[in-house]
C-alpha cells in the first residue's frame, strides 16, 4: 500500500487555475520534493496533500484512506509545516509545544524531547516571539512532528533556516515519508530521491535526482 | 420559443390579470381610498419573498449536507429574487404608510422585521461576491442563509414582546369583506408563481455561468479506485 | 485556551467604552432625571461597538488564520476550537462590560443591580458566540469592516431587545425583568447550539 496516491488532482480558485491534474505516487519511506517557482502551485498541492484544504476534483488516497472523508482521522497522522509557521507569538516555545501535544492527545513528556531536539531546550521559556526566525522555523518543524506522525507534508522548509536547522530537517526525515516544497533545487537533490517539478500547476517532468535545466 | 419563454409570458399575463382585478374587481376601500389597493400586492411580494428564502435555506442545508451543487445553484437563484421580491414589498410599503400614516416609516413587528431580512439577504449576496467563488462562497453563504432564516422569525417575535410592554402608536387591521380576500389570493398565487419563474430562470443562468471553461464550483469526488 | 493576544485589545477598548459615554452625555443630554430612561440604550449602543471592534480585530491577523489551520491540522475537531475562540471573544466583551457598567453607574447614577448585571452576562454569551462565528467567517473575506456590522448586527438584535428591556427593568422601569431574562436564555441555548454546528462550515473547508 502506497502511503499516498493522488490521482488527477486539479483545483481552481474561482476561473483562476492553480493545479492542473496532478498525478503523485507517494510510497512509504519515500522523500518526494515538489520543485517550483512562487505561483507554480507548491502550497496549494501541499495544502490539499495535507488535508488542510479540498481539491475542485480530483482522488486523493493517503495510507489506504481517501482523503477527502477521512480528514480528521489523517490529520492525527500527517505532520505539517505551512508556509507561515503559525505559532503563537505570546506564548513561549515550551508552551507552544505543550499547548499542541495537548490538542493532539500526546504525552507532554515529548515536549522537553523534542525541544532538546530542535536544539531550543535553552529558549525554551523564550516567548515564540522573542526566537530569531531560524529558531522559530526550528520550533514549526519540532512541532510538526510531536504526534510522530507517518507523513510528513513540508511547505519549504528551508525558509530563514539556520544551520542546526538543516541538521534537524534531516533527522526529523529520516525513517519518516515525506514530501516537501521547495525552489532550492540543490536542496532538493540533497534530501530527497525523487523530485517533481510543477510549473503553473502542471506537473512538468518528474525522476531522481532530476536536474533541471532553466 | 422556450420553455422559459413561455413561462415569463405566462407569468406577466398572470401579473396583468392581477393588476386587473386589483384596481376593477377589488372594491375601494372604506378608510383607506384607492391607496389601499398597494396592499395586494405588498403583501403577496412579501410572501413570495419568504417563500424564496425558504428555497436558500432548504438549498443551503442541503449544500452543507450532500455537498450538492444542484442546491447551491437553487440558493444563489432564491436569495437573488427574494432580495428583490423584499426591496418591492419594503417600497411599496412606504408608499402605503405616508398618506395612511403619515409617515413612511415605524418600527413595529413587521416593518422592522422585514426590514432585517433584507439586511441579511443582502448581506448574503454581498458575502458570496467576496468569499471565493467555489466552495468557500457557497459555504459562508450557506451558513448566512440558515441563520438569516432562523433569526427573522425571532426578531419578529422580539419586537412583538417588546411592543407589549410598550405599545406603539400603529395598529394593522387585516379583516377582509370576501372581494378583497379573493383579489388578494389571486394575486398571492400570481406573484408565487412569478416568483417561481424568476427562480427557474435565474438558476438556468447560474448553471450556465458555472459551465464556463473553468468550473466554479464541483462536488466532492466519489471514491474509486484510481489508476497506478 | 490561552488567548493572550486579545489582553492587547483591553486597554483600547476600555478607552473606547468610556468615550463612548462621554459622548452619550452630549448627544443625549443626559441628567439625573432622563437617565434611567437613556441609560439602557447607551449601555447596548456602547457594548455593540465595542463588541464589534473587538471581534473585528480579534480575529483579523494573518497570524491568527495561521495559528486557527494549526489547530484544524492537529485534527481537534472545529466545535471545539470554536468554542475556546467564542469563550475568549466573551471574556473580552465581559471586561467591556466591566469597564461599563460601573463608567454607567458612576456617570448616569445608574443602579447596577446583580440583576443588572446578570443579564448582561447572559445576553453576552449569545452574542459572543455569533460575533465569534461570523468574525472567523469575514476574518476569511474582503470589506471585512462592512461585512462584520452587516452579518452580525441582525443577529444581535434579539439580545438587543430582550436585554434592553431586562436592563430597563433592573434601573427600575417598568416591564418584566423575568420574562426577559428567561428570553435571553432561549436565544443563547439556541445561538450557542446553532453556532457550534455551524463552526466546522465556517473554520474548515
Amino acid at each position: 500500500m502506497s502511503a499516498l496516491v493522488a490521482d488527477r488532482l486539479s483545483h481552481w480558485f474561482g476561473s483562476e487555475p492553480a493545479l492542473d491534474s496532478v498525478d503523485l505516487v507517494v510510497d512509504r519511506g519515500d522523500h518526494v520534493a515538489i520543485l517550483g517557482e512562487n505561483g507554480a502551485g507548491k502550497t496549494t498541492l501541499l495544502r490539499i496533500l495535507a488535508t488542510a484544504m479540498r481539491p475542485s476534483s480530483g482522488k486523493l488516497e493517503i495510507m489506504g484512506l481517501d482523503a477527502l472523508r477521512e480528514r480528521r482521522r489523517l490529520r492525527g497522522r500527517i505532520g505539517y509545516l505551512a508556509h507561515a509557521p503559525g505559532l503563537y507569538p505570546a506564548l513561549t516555545a515550551a508552551e507552544n509545544l505543550a499547548f499542541f501535544c495537548d490538542l493532539r492527545g500526546a504525552d507532554r513528556e515529548r515536549v522537553p524531547e523534542m525541544l532538546d531536539l530542535a536544539g531550543l531546550s535553552e529558549v525554551a521559556r523564550k516567548r515564540a516571539s522573542e526566537l530569531s526566525r531560524g529558531m522559530q522555523q526550528r520550533l514549526a518543524i519540532a512541532r510538526a512532528v510531536l504526534h510522530d506522525p507517518l507523513l510528513l507534508i513540508l511547505d519549504e522548509p528551508d525558509a530563514s533556516l539556520d544551520a542546526e536547522g538543516s541538521e534537524l530537517l534531516v533527522r526529523v526525515m529520516k525513517d519518516r515519508t515525506t514530501v516537501l516544497a521547495t525552489h532550492d533545487q540543490a536542496l532538493a537533490t540533497r534530501l530527497c530521491q525523487r523530485t517533481v517539478v510543477l510549473r503553473k500547476g502542471r506537473v512538468l517532468g518528474a525522476g531522481s535526482r532530476l536536474r533541471v535545466v532553466q | 420559443m422556450t420553455n422559459y419563454l413561455r413561462a415569463s409570458v405566462l407569468a406577466l399575463a398572470l401579473m396583468l390579470a392581477a393588476a386587473g382585478m386589483i384596481f376593477l374587481f377589488a372594491p375601494t376601500d372604506a378608510l383607506q381610498g384607492d391607496v389601499q389597493r398597494i396592499f395586494y400586492l405588498h403583501v403577496s411580494s412579501a410572501i413570495a419573498a419568504y417563500g424564496c428564502f425558504a428555497v436558500v435555506l432548504l438549498g443551503g442545508i442541503v449544500y452543507l449536507w450532500k455537498d450538492s451543487l444542484v442546491a447551491d445553484r437553487l440558493a444563489r437563484a432564491g436569495a437573488l429574487v427574494g432580495v428583490v421580491l423584499t426591496t418591492v414589498t419594503l417600497v411599496m410599503g412606504m408608499l402605503w404608510a405616508k398618506p395612511i400614516w403619515g409617515t413612511f416609516w415605524t418600527w413595529d413587528a413587521r416593518l422592522t422585521s422585514t426590514l432585517v431580512l433584507w439586511i441579511i439577504y443582502a448581506g448574503y449576496l454581498l458575502v458570496r461576491r467576496l468569499a471565493a467563488p467555489g466552495r468557500q462562497a457557497a459555504r459562508f453563504a450557506a451558513v448566512v442563509g440558515i441563520f438569516g432564516f432562523v433569526d427573522v422569525p425571532i426578531v419578529h417575535f422580539s419586537v412583538t414582546w417588546w411592543r407589549t410592554q410598550h405599545p406603539g402608536p400603529v395598529v394593522i387591521n387585516d379583516a377582509l369583506p370576501p372581494e378583497m380576500l379573493a383579489t388578494f389570493l389571486f394575486t398571492m398565487v400570481c406573484t408565487l408563481f412569478l416568483a417561481g419563474v424568476l427562480i427557474a430562470i435565474r438558476y438556468r443562468i447560474e448553471t450556465l455561468l458555472d459551465a464556463r471553461p473553468v468550473a466554479a464550483v464541483v462536488s466532492a469526488p466519489t471514491q474509486t479506485e484510481p489508476a497506478r | 485556551m490561552s488567548e493572550w493576544r486579545t489582553r492587547e485589545l483591553v486597554p483600547a477598548l476600555a478607552q473606547f467604552v468610556v468615550l463612548a459615554l462621554v459622548i452619550a452625555n452630549f448627544g443625549f443630554q443626559i441628567d439625573s432625571r432622563n437617565a434611567s430612561a437613556i441609560a439602557p440604550g447607551v449601555l447596548w449602543l456602547a457594548l455593540v461597538f465595542a463588541g464589534l471592534i473587538a471581534f473585528g480585530r480579534a480575529f483579523a491577523a494573518e497570524r491568527e488564520q495561521a495559528t486557527l489551520e494549526a489547530m484544524l491540522m492537529t485534527g481537534a475537531p472545529a466545535s471545539a476550537i470554536f468554542a475556546g475562540k467564542a469563550l475568549a471573544a466573551g471574556l473580552l466583551l465581559v471586561v467591556c462590560e466591566a469597564v461599563l457598567l460601573p463608567a454607567l453607574g458612576l456617570l448616569f447614577g445608574v443602579d447596577v443591580s446583580a440583576g443588572l448585571v446578570g443579564a448582561v452576562l447572559l445576553a453576552t454569551i449569545g452574542m459572543a458566540a455569533l460575533g465569534c462565528l461570523f468574525a472567523a467567517m469575514v476574518a476569511q473575506l474582503r470589506a471585512r469592516e462592512l461585512l462584520l456590522p452587516l452579518l452580525t448586527l441582525p443577529l444581535w438584535i434579539p439580545f438587543i431587545v430582550a436585554g434592553g428591556q431586562a436592563v430597563q427593568s433592573a434601573m427600575g422601569g417598568s416591564g418584566a425583568f423575568d420574562q426577559a431574562v428567561k428570553l435571553l436564555l432561549d436565544f443563547d441555548i439556541l445561538f450557542v447550539v446553532l453556532t457550534s454546528l455551524a463552526a466546522r462550515f465556517v473554520l474548515d473547508d
